[in-house]
């Protein structure tokens, strides 16, 4: 785990709790962050690596859990929630909202460590599928109109000659609009193509029974 | 031709009689009878016959053949008959026919007499025909044809020719032909040269000089003849003899009486015809007495026996001793001449009377205009004649112009001048002076005669009288004008076309108004074209048209018509077809009327009326009207919509119909009452109002309301009667209904488990609920009688006297301001005892917001105030054991200070670990790390040691301290929190303040809660938001306040209690620490009412023990 390819943020009203925090990190060989308030958090400018945001329930500003409903909008790190005096209702909301973990204070280096490694993990991975999607809508992109029509016709396990009926053009034409769709997809068989068709949220608009919507 | 018809009968009956041979005669007549072509004719027939006889005898057998041979037998013996009964050139040779009897005409003239036959070799060809060439070429053609003309037709003819002489020269001959007499008979005879009997007194003394004389005559002349002294014939030609069928001899024969000359006639008489004879004798012996020149003219009878005219002259010669020795003369025929006169004479005469008779004036002129002929007509007109016309000393003429009318004497002059000099014909009108002295128009012509040389001989003039058709031209003339005028005055466009449409005249009017000439309303082909009518109405104008010009009818229409300018207005066109006699169509003559104005105020009308009967049908009632006697005669469309009757449906005489129609439609409860009420109005025509139900077309009966009135003429008199039924049945029901709702209203209130009382804006009360009455046992009447204001009353006996004032004055101040009222207080009821009750009242406003009423109302709430007693202590007690439940939180609070750095402390703890067992160690950071342990334990145990301090009241922590500064350390502590809230802080204090022996942290801690509590409790105060810092020595104490303009403190003695709070999220310690804080420093904490509002905290400390050290 190099210094570079990690980051976690700190965000406690308590200057002496980030300090130690940061200490405690960096004992750790993680990099660290720290902020006094949400807004500072929310203005900083944030590295595009994975990270991990420790996050104190009672903030000066803005209470924790808003700032995660608030960040939730967006692609935002896994966030370890701590604070001072833990209710129930508080770590449930939190757990809810995707919080990775709800520490009470004084929390232990084990389960802190753990939490962030959690939320390092389970960045890495949102940021992976994140790639994989952009790289198929960018796929996506590349098909002509047509070819748009086609696609949900032939996710829809349409026979050529029923997709081709539905857009009235010929089998043929019909069949060279849904190579170029498979090629341009690189989907490496139908089934690879409804998978792909299901991250984009292409819809399934047809039946093969019904024969028409 | 009657002998020719008598020939023809008698041929029949000889022939029908079996004696055909007895035709002969009558055949024989006929040949005799007929000449010329006819007797061509004749021969022709009888030749035909004779070879047609032949060709059937010839053709056939038996009696065919003898009846044949017989007919030929008498044709040829017919043929034999003409020819012996003809003359023996009879018939000529068709070729020299014509020539022939030319010559027999010429032969008595030709030179070949006179000269003897000496070297006239050339004028008769050696066959014997005459010979042309004895007339002159030039008039070779025209004697021919006379002669010609004469020998076909019988008519006599005389012409004058040139007759060549021996010598070459020519001298003009006169030729006469005459059939019986110049041709057929005579000529022979001349030819045969002088017969024995015709020349018997040859053997006188042919020398005697007179017959010489005579003989030279006859050479010139062709007829000559010669008597003596004595009046005895001694020479006549002998063609003379012979055409008058007497001899010399003949002519001397005494006949009666002696000699001639004595008075005694001889042969010559016979000779002469019996009227002409003794005049012509008695000059004849006259002349032979004294020597004159015979010139006579009598008929002399012919040996044809016709009378002829002659002119017959006789000289004497003398002899020696110049006696008379003899007489020599000739005749003349001029028996044409005589006839032409006579026929001239007649003719002349004929002309004479007619040009007098001639309804004009015929004149002559000179050519140089002197006037020399008035016809009689004339001459009456003038009353002079051409020579009376002539004055002393000016010419006839200009005589003559006195006649003419002055105003045209120019005119005429100028005109004749011209005339005369260029020679046109003149033609001209002028008045002219009759004998009366009246002057009338004449048309006067004149024509100029002129010789061969082209030169005017005269002037030939004829003058018609025209005054009355001057005077019909002149009244026409003026007629036309006026009708001209009166059609370019008449206010209508004026036009007429031909009777296929060719437009041919429109008046002035036309061009005036519309700006179209005859040329812009004719279409290129001759149609009318249409350019003046308004697009929209020109194919109805077209058919309109074109259908009048084919059936010819008269036509009206209507259009709009483009006026100058290019506006449109209404126009009515009517045309009618003119017809001749026979019916036909031969113009059309149209006229188009303005009728714009009309058209604009009959739409107008019809708008009016139109909106006056949408009016009557719009308005949402019922209209009807009756006649005087009171019978309906309009409804409505609406009324007859309403009740699905019209007028003429409702009934029939004798029944009236406004019987008809009430019986019909009114309730049978209203019916009789309806009827009265309108009989009467009817009868003493007043107005008419009544409520009444009618029955709708649906059968359902609804409430009208009927109104009528009377409309009267000038005099007084009923005309109409004008009515409106207007249903209010909803109104009536509504009536009802409200009615019945403002009852239950009544009894709801009345009913209504509250005391409802009204009062006036004035707080007076006008009304009171049963509930109410029964409470307090008296009503509104009862109160009258105490002489003061009913309000007044019922407050001062009913309210609980320790409530009196308040109500008194908060129920002042509601009836002032308007401002609802509410209230609780103790009210005494009937029976002596003071209930609670609270008391609302609200001002009822009407719409300008004004107040109307005010209404009360009262709630018996005396068990519910005392039950809530109970409620509010049972729940005091309930909030504390709740609030003593709370100390669990109070300890999570304190857990989270604590927590705070011990999370801290527990972090830097495991990194320093870390440090430490890492390989190699990291001392520095370790060391670091520890510091930040031993500084966050430290804090921690400050926090808890604090905790303790709040709690334990110990005063080790006390010092001495500038009050002022205690304060002033405070106030900028909430600077902050102030401004953000809009809070400003009112600071005052001494400035002598002592130095106080106190714990600063404590005190401050009171100070910022009761600043913060009193920046809480302005919160949501309206206003200026002011808290109030003051500080000031009061002998021995120090006295501080805290000032807010809060809504102020409702419970003042609990608030100092042990969780005891008002606000939410409290835990009700503060109030409580504070207060033991500062009465562990000897001093007071209370709470007073702040003025003008609000709440005051003051607290004390005492000065003396700090004071003295």
């Amino acid at each position: 785990m190099t210094v570079e390819d990690h980051v976690i943020f700190i965000v406690d009203d308590d200057a002496s709790l980030r300090e130690a925090l940061i200490d405690l990190l960096e004992s750790h060989g993680l990099r660290a962050v720290a902020f006094g308030s949400a807004g500072e958090y929310v203005e900083a400018s944030k590295p595009d690596v994975p990270a991990c945001l420790i996050l104190d329930v009672e903030l000066p500003d803005i209470n924790g859990l808003d700032l995660q409903r608030q960040i939730a909008e967006g692609d935002y790190p896994p966030v370890v929630f701590v604070t001072g005096h833990g209710d129930i209702p508080s770590s449930v909301r939190a757990i809810k909202h995707g919080a990775v973990d709800f520490l009470t204070k004084p929390f232990s280096d084990g389960d802190l460590m753990s939490a962030l490694r959690a939320g390092l993990a389970r960045d890495r991975q949102a940021r992976a599928e994140r790639g994989e999607l952009a790289a198929l809508r960018e796929r996506y992109a590349t098909l002509t109109t047509r070819e748009r029509d086609v696609f949900p016709l032939v996710i829809s396990g349409l026979l050529n000659k029923q997709a081709a009926a539905q857009l009235e053009i010929s089998e043929v034409t019909l069949q060279i609009h849904r190579r170029n769709v498979m090629q341009k997809m690189a989907a490496a068989s139908l089934a690879d193509l409804v998978r792909m068709a299901e991250k984009l949220n292409v819809p399934v608009t047809h039946s093969r029974r019904a024969g028409n919507t | 031709m009657p002998v020719m018809a008598l020939c023809a009968v008698a041929a029949v009956l000889a022939w029908s009689a079996d004696q055909p041979f007895g035709l002969l005669i009558p055949i024989a007549a006929l040949f005799l009878s007929v000449h010329g072509h006819r007797a061509y004719l004749l021969y022709a027939v009888v030749t035909i016959g004779f070879l047609a006889s032949l060709l059937v005898g010839a053709a056939n057998g038996g009696t065919v053949r003898d009846h044949a041979m017989s007919a030929a037998t008498f044709f040829a013996m017919a043929l034999c008959m003409g020819a012996v009964v003809s003359t023996g050139t009879w018939p000529p040779a068709a070729s020299g026919a014509v020539w022939g009897a030319i010559w027999r005409i010429l032969r008595p003239y030709t030179p070949l007499r006179v000269a003897g036959g000496a070297g006239s070799g050339e004028s008769i060809v050696p066959n014997g025909s005459p010979s042309p060439s004895v007339i002159h070429p030039d008039d070779r053609s025209a004697v021919a044809h006379a002669a010609a003309y004469a020998f076909w037709t019988g008519v006599p003819q005389v012409m004058s020719y040139r007759h060549r002489q021996p010598d070459g020269s020519y001298r003009r001959a006169e030729l006469r032909a005459e059939p019986g007499y110049g041709v057929s008979v005579d000529v022979d005879a001349m030819v045969s040269g002088p017969d024995d009997r015709w020349t018997a007194s040859d053997a006188l003394d042919e020398t005697a000089e007179v017959v010489r004389a005579a003989k030279v005559i006859e050479s010139l002349h062709g007829k000559a003849w010669a008597f003596d002294a004595e009046g005895k014939f001694i020479y006549v030609t002998p063609a003379a003899q012979s055409a008058i069928g007497m001899s010399v001899d003949d002519l001397n024969a005494p006949v009666r009486g002696g000699a001639f000359v004595d008075g005694g006639d001889v042969g010559w008489s016979r000779g002469v015809h019996p009227d002409d004879y003794a005049d012509a004798a008695a000059k004849l012996r006259h002349c032979l007495r004294t020597g004159n020149y015979w010139n006579v003219e009598y008929r002399m009878l012919r040996a044809t026996g016709q009378y002829v005219w002659h002119r017959i002259s006789a000289r004497p010669a003398y002899d020696d001793q110049g006696k008379i020795s003899g007489w020599y003369g000739t005749s003349i025929d001029i028996d044409v001449y005589k006839r032409t006169e006579a026929a001239l004479r007649a003719s002349e005469r004929a002309l004479s009377q007619l040009i007098d008779l001639v309804p004009s004036h015929i004149w002559r002129l000179t050519s140089d205009g002197q006037p020399v002929f008035f016809n009689k007509r004339m001459v009456d007109f003038l009353g002079v004649d051409v020579a009376g016309a002539r004055e002393p000393g000016a010419s006839r003429l200009e005589a003559l112009m006195e006649f003419v009318h002055p105003d045209d004497a120019t005119v005429f002059k100028d005109a004749f001048d011209r005339c005369r000099v260029s020679g046109d014909s003149f033609s001209t009108r002028y008045r002219l002076r009759r004998a009366d002295g009246a002057y009338r128009w004449m048309s006067s012509r004149a024509e100029p005669i002129r010789d061969n040389g082209g030169r005017i001989v005269q002037w030939y003039g004829i003058c018609h009288d025209i005054d009355d058709q001057m005077h019909t031209e002149e009244a026409l003339r003026r007629s036309e004008r006026r009708l001209q005028q009166l059609i370019d005055a008449v206010p209508a466009l004026i036009w007429s076309t031909t009777q296929e449409g060719r437009p041919t005249y429109v008046n002035k009017r036309f061009t005036e108004v519309t700006g179209a000439t005859l040329e812009d309303i004719t279409a290129s082909d001759g149609s009318p074209s249409l350019s003046v009518i308004h697009p929209d109405d020109r194919r109805v104008a077209m058919e309109a048209v074109v259908s009048a010009f084919e059936t010819g009818r008269p036509y009206v229409m209507r259009y709009r018509q483009l006026r100058r300018g290019g506006a449109y207005r209404w126009t009515e066109t009517r045309a009618e077809a003119l017809r001749d006699e026979s019916g036909a169509v031969c113009q059309w003559y149209g006229v188009s009327v303005d009728i714009d104005d009309l058209v604009s105020a009959q739409q107008a009308l019809r708008e009016r009326e139109r909106e006056l009967s949408h009016l009557v049908d719009m308005v949402p009632s019922m209209l009807w009207r009756l006649d005087p006697d009171g019978e309906p005669v309009f409804f409505s469309k609406r009324m007859v919509d309403y009740f699905g009757l019209d007028v003429g449906e409702c009934g029939t005489p004798p029944v009236g119909r406004l019987a008809a129609a009430v019986s019909a439609l009114a309730h049978p409860d209203d019916a009789a009452r309806l009827r009265e009420a309108l009989e009467r109005s009817l009868a003493h025509g007043e107005s008419f109002e009544l409520n009444y139900r009618l029955r709708r077309a649906d059968g359902v009966y609804r409430w009208m309301s009927g109104r009528a009135e009377p409309m009267r003429d000038e005099s007084g008199r009923i005309v109409q009667w004008y009515g409106l039924s207007h249903d209010i049945d909803d109104q009536v029901r509504g009536e009802e209904a409200l009615r019945e709702r403002e009852r239950g209203l009544r009894q709801l209130v009345e009913t209504l488990p509250a005391m409802i009382d009204c009062a006036a804006p004035d707080g007076e009360p006008i009304y009171r609920s049963r509930q109410l009455r029964e409470f307090l046992g008296y009503g509104l009447e009862d109160l009258k009688e105490a002489g003061k204001s009913g309000l007044t009353a019922t407050l001062e006996s009913g309210v609980h006297p320790d409530d009196l004032a308040v109500v008194r004055k908060k129920y002042a101040q509601s009836l002032s301001t308007g401002e609802p009222y509410a209230r609780r207080h103790r009210l005494r009821r009937f029976d002596g005892e003071y209930r609670w009750v609270e008391t609302r009242a609200a001002a009822m406003r009407d719409v300008e917001g004004a107040i109307v009423q005010w209404n009360v109302i009262c709630l018996d709430i005396d068990g519910e105030v005392r039950a809530q007693e109970e409620l509010g202590l049972a729940r005091e007690r309930m909030a504390r054991a709740g609030h003593a439940a709370s100390l669990a939180e109070l300890s999570a609070s304190i857990a989270h200070e604590v927590n705070q750095p011990l999370a801290a402390i527990v972090a830097n703890s495991n990194a320093c670990q870390r440090w430490l067992t890492a390989e190699p160690a990291n001392l520095e950071r370790a060391l670091k790390t520890v510091e930040r342990i031993i500084r966050d334990a430290n804090s921690a145990a400050d926090v808890v040691s604090r905790i303790r301090a709040l709690f334990k009241h110990s005063s080790e922590a006390r010092g001495a301290a500038s009050i002022a500064t205690v304060i002033a350390e405070a106030r900028d502590f909430m600077a902050e929190e102030a401004i953000r809230r809009g809070i400003r802080f009112d600071v005052a204090f001494d400035n002598d303040l002592p130095v106080l022996v106190l714990d600063r942290v404590q005190v401050q801690q009171v100070l910022i809660n009761l600043v913060r509590n009193g920046m809480d409790a302005m919160g949501s105060t309206p206003g200026a938001k002011v808290l109030g810092l003051r500080a000031y020595r009061l002998e021995d104490l120090v006295r501080i306040e805290v000032s807010d303009r809060g809504p102020g403190v409702e419970f003042p003695e609990k608030i100092f209690e042990p969780f005891f709070t008002t606000k939410k999220d409290g835990m009700g310690m503060g109030l409580a620490i504070c207060r033991s804080i500062v009465e562990a420093h000897g001093g007071r904490l209370w709470i007073e009412e702040n003025e003008p509002r609000g709440a005051r905290f003051i607290f004390t400390l005492p000065v003396e023990r700090t004071a003295s050290p």
